[in-house]
């Protein structure tokens, strides 16, 4: 008992295992990277005068950011009222959201990438749909180019960003907007200056993924972009295929580590509690920057708040049409947000029950063949065996490691939390191919090649990261006043956090585990380095088949994967909603502002 | 009742870690180099499959030798890791020719021992096939296709890259293999577009690579970088005019899909059985090459999965209307060129290697 208590009084020591297995099994092997870039052990920055003295570098680089910036932004601008409206809604339309909203990430990205080839192509689904209804007269270009790009990218980032914003806004209190509401505030203003700020830690955590993804990102810009639409990661792939220079491969990765810091330094990083208080504060020092307009403004506000108190008292009791109206409006956003997302995913579970040789839309027939070569071939079935093996014990490993990560960084002071957190992160910040060459080298060092565990190691340390990002939204949100409550009444640290703390971040630490499990589950590239030539996962078996043959197979794989959301989503669901405490809030909140 | 994960939290904490670090201890070290098999690699797929009955099951016939094909390629990364870490998991691989250049020069492979090899077979084998550190495996080319919707054999098509070029006289969208790898792209044939003579390529003049694309640039709708990609675009009938893989425009051919290929001035480049630096198991490696690279078994191969020999005698046992599909066909080789990796591989003043060279003025080029 007294370790525990000690433990909870030194918060740091919870971070201890998700540091240990970072620093074995990536650390050390980046550090080395590092000083392999400033020529070690001359130490200079030659590698990186370099590497900015060829312009098209520079070009590469701005542009890699643009592209990330531009995805990320269109990525909150939709996913922010997708998730509002998904957390609005009743609990059983809410578990249906968010399993369609997981279904896309499942479906392998080559696939998906496909999928988008026959919609977007010049005689694909649109162009076909535009040129029957006689709006064009020739095919639109809507593929290779930088349009495509941004629907391929945001399509795959969007979950990413919904899902630990519905985990924050899924943790306020919706009482709070009706107080507002009964003290006289517009609907708008309950939402602007309630909920939007109670959701910003939601916003960054949502952000940080997306923007660091991006950043690393290059399959999808290089299979649907035009000549012009390169990223500095597809630079960087190209390098380690074809020269493997390491000291440019190691350059090029720290820079693109550098910006993903700048990034994270600018947000704040301190995904905590304090955070939110600090915004606000900004946020009023530039009202007050406007005083004239800012201060009328708020004394007509303050004027009519009575009578907007009164009226929402008698809202409640009315069904109007405005309410009506706005709802409608909700409604069909979701839909069509909803319909972006699954769209490509029905593209490529109707091709895999195709009866040709060949990936093509609409199918020439109907038939079950491809599935049966999927059973029949013990290569596959026992592909994806492992990868669920793989895929659990990495599930089980970095929720623990991580969720114990956060509730220590959580408790610790914000300098030290934006450094370490930034560590954490790191090895989803730069590029596989360099995070795979530093695994492999610690694994080398471990004897763990070609074997499970070095596997389950090695998608851990990204894992952690995801786990930490979300459940550190959640974290923020929290309020600890509930934990000095429960020790108040003499509840000892475990049953506090057991009754307490666990119950209410679970969200957060079942959608951390979702990712950790999915990033495992979808993993290639590191695989790929560490496996040795002795381990099958299921992507890597699915490498190998696309690499040789596009035939429907990948298709109906992709199309069994996409179940697995559901079923995951199902466990969730008699795991937590059915224990869940009646007190949560519920339908008689779901107010759409 | 409430949280049953909850109440279990400490358990399952304990038995999990403690699984970690029973696994971990135990070194899960993989089996490969306890065993006294030959790992081989074998790509994947149908390919995969060729490779294990024309290949694999006869060696393990002829020599008793048990092997291990594996479904798999190694990439440069992967060599590397392995060689200089001392931890080869397998001990014949195959590599295509710019990357096998590469990695001999990086000290990766292990030299062939020809003492093994029959002389006749050597003599048929192709002047390529049979370099120091790997013998020929295979053959492809990219080649010129032409869309036969809009360009049938009744109409003029363009004959040579010069013409392909020519958008005036040969309207049409085009495709072009993209630059981005250094090591692969349209550079042979943009010289020749630009009138250079087919044995005046190399060495290459950048600039005048570069000012040749510049042309040709606006009429390219998509560089494509991987075989898959520009098997879906001729597929889909994307263009008119692509440069593309023998090996997938055959395989859409037999489809039924439109299109028909140029063998003049196609540009040939292999793949190579090699052997990683320093494995268990080099010995049965270099015989293992040795049985692989021999006439009658690369015709095997050729008739169970439609790819080019580099030994020239396997053309004897191939039937004719097979034969004439492959790149190294004698009909089709007459107008080839031939890809010079050395030339690539070459290491300039400035201690850049031409790979790189291109690499960096293609990443200049596509942001003009």
């Amino acid at each position: 008992m007294t370790r525990f208590r000690k433990l909870g009084q030194m918060p740091i020591w919870l971070t201890v295992p998700a540091f240990g297995i970072l620093l074995i099994v990536f650390g050390i092997p980046i550090l080395r990277l590092l000083l392999t870039s400033l020529n070690a052990p001359a130490l200079s920055v030659a590698n990186y005068h370099a590497f900015f003295g060829q312009a098209a570098n520079i070009r590469l680089l701005v542009q890699t950011v643009e592209i990330s910036v531009v995805a990320t932004a269109i990525c909150v601008i939709i996913g922010y009222p997708t998730a509002y409206l998904i957390v609005a809604a009743s609990k059983r339309l809410r578990m249906v959201l968010l399993v369609l909203v997981l279904i896309p990430y499942l479906t392998s990205l080559l696939a998906r990438t496909y999928a988008w080839i026959v919609i977007l192509g010049d005689n694909g689904l649109v162009n076909k749909l535009l040129l029957d209804i006689g709006l064009i007269s020739s095919p639109l270009q809507l593929l290779y180019n930088r349009f495509s790009v941004y629907v391929g990218m945001v399509h795959v980032m969007l979950p990413l960003m919904i899902l630990p914003l519905v985990s924050v806004m899924l943790g306020i209190d919706k009482s709070l907007m009706a107080a507002a509401r009964s003290m006289g505030a517009r609907p708008f203003a309950a939402f602007w200056r309630v909920f939007f700020p109670l959701s910003l830690p939601g916003v960054r955590s949502g952000v940080l993924l997306v923007f660091i993804l991006c950043l690393g990102f290059y399959i999808t810009p290089a299979a649907l972009g035009g000549l012009g639409d390169a990223m500095l990661s597809t630079f960087i792939a190209a390098q380690v295929k074809s020269t493997f220079n390491i000291k440019l491969i190691a350059t090029s990765a720290f820079v693109l580590l550098a910006i993903a810091g700048i990034l994270l330094f600018m947000l704040g990083l301190d995904l905590s509690s304090r955070h939110h208080r600090a915004a606000k504060k900004e946020r009023t020092s530039w009202q007050r920057r406007v005083p004239s307009f800012g201060t009328l403004a708020r004394y007509l506000n303050e004027l009519a708040a009575p009578y907007r108190a009164k009226r929402w008292t008698a809202e409640l009791f009315q069904a109007r049409d405005e309410i009506y109206l706005t709802k409608q409006i909700g409604a069909a956003f979701v839909v069509l947000v909803m319909s972006f997302l699954l769209f490509p995913g029905a593209i490529v579970m109707i091709m895999s029950f195709s009866a040709g040789a060949y990936l093509e839309f609409p199918p020439s027939g109907f038939s079950l063949q491809w599935y049966r070569s999927f059973f029949g071939d013990a290569s596959w079935t026992g592909a994806a065996w492992t990868s669920i093996q793989i895929g659990i014990a990495v599930t089980i490993l970095s929720t623990i490691v991580g969720t114990l990560a956060a509730l220590g960084l959580s408790r610790t002071s914000p300098g030290l939390r934006s450094v370490l957190t930034m560590a954490i992160l790191t090895p989803i910040t730069i590029p596989l191919i360099v995070v795979g060459i530093a695994v492999f080298l610690a694994l080398v060092n471990l004897g763990l090649i070609g074997s499970k565990s070095g596997i389950v190691l090695a998608h851990s340390i990204g894992a952690i990261g995801y786990v930490v990002v979300i459940v550190s939204a959640t974290l923020a949100n929290f309020d600890r006043r509930l934990e000095q409550a429960a020790k108040s009444m003499r509840a000892g640290p475990v049953p506090t956090f057991r009754r307490v703390t666990l119950p209410l971040i679970l969200p957060g630490i079942l959608g951390g585990a979702v990712f950790a499990f999915i990033h495992s589950f979808d993993e290639v590239v590191i695989t790929s380095l560490v496996s040795g030539f002795s381990i099958r996962t299921l992507p890597l078996k699915m490498w190998e088949n696309i690499r040789h043959a596009i035939d429907p197979t990948i298709a109906a794989v992709s199309s069994l994967l996409m179940l697995l959301p559901v079923l995951w989503i199902i466990a969730i669901y008699f795991m937590w909603w059915r224990a869940r405490p009646k007190h949560v809030p519920t339908a008689a909140t779901a107010d759409i502002g | 009742m409430n949280f049953t994960c909850a109440v279990n939290r400490r358990r399952f904490l304990q038995t999990t870690s403690s699984a970690i670090v029973a696994s971990a201890l135990s070194g899960g070290r993989t089996s490969a180099q306890s065993s006294n098999d030959l790992r081989v690699l074998v790509y994947g797929g149908d390919y995969a499959k060729a490779a294990i009955d024309a290949y694999v099951k006869p060696f393990e016939a002829e020599t008793g030798i048990k092997v291990i094909p594996i479904a798999d390629e190694v990439t440069l990364t992967q060599l590397q890791l392995m060689v200089n870490s001392n931890s080869v998991s397998v001990d014949v691989i195959a590599l295509n020719y710019p990357t096998a250049t590469v990695s001999a020069a990086q000290g990766l492979l292990e030299e062939i021992d020809y003492s093994l090899h029959n002389k006749e077979e050597l003599d048929g084998a192709l002047e390529f096939a049979k370099a120091p550190y790997g013998v020929g495996q295979t053959a492809y080319a990219y080649v010129m296709v032409y869309n036969t919707e809009t360009y049938p054999a009744e109409k003029p098509r363009p004959a040579s890259w010069s013409e392909f070029w020519d958008v005036e006289k040969y309207p049409g969208v085009r495709t072009l293999v993209d630059g981005q790898y250094g090591s692969q792209g349209p550079w042979e044939e943009a010289l020749l577009a630009d009138g250079v003579a087919p044995d005046a390529l190399y060495p290459m003049d950048i600039d005048r690579v570069f000012a040749s694309l510049d042309k040709i640039k606006p009429h390219v709708r998509k560089w494509w970088s991987v075989g898959s990609e520009i098997q879906q675009m001729m597929h889909d009938k994307l263009a008119a005019l692509y440069q593309a893989y023998d090996g997938r425009t055959n395989l859409l051919i037999d489809q039924g899909v439109p299109l028909e290929i140029n063998w003049n001035q196609s540009k040939v480049t292999w793949d190579l059985w090699a052997i990683p630096k320093g494995g268990p198991k080099v010995q049965n490696a270099q015989r293992f090459v040795e049985f692989a690279t021999r006439a009658d078994r690369q015709a095997a191969f050729a008739k169970l999965f439609p790819s080019a020999p580099t030994n020239l005698r396997a053309y004897e046992s191939i039937p004719e209307d097979l034969g004439r599909r492959f790149p190294t066909h004698p009909d089709n080789i007459a107008n080839s060129i031939f890809i010079n990796a050395k030339w690539y591989a070459e290491v300039g003043a400035d201690g850049l290697s031409n790979t790189e060279r291109l690499i960096q003025r293609w990443n200049d080029w596509i942001l003009q």
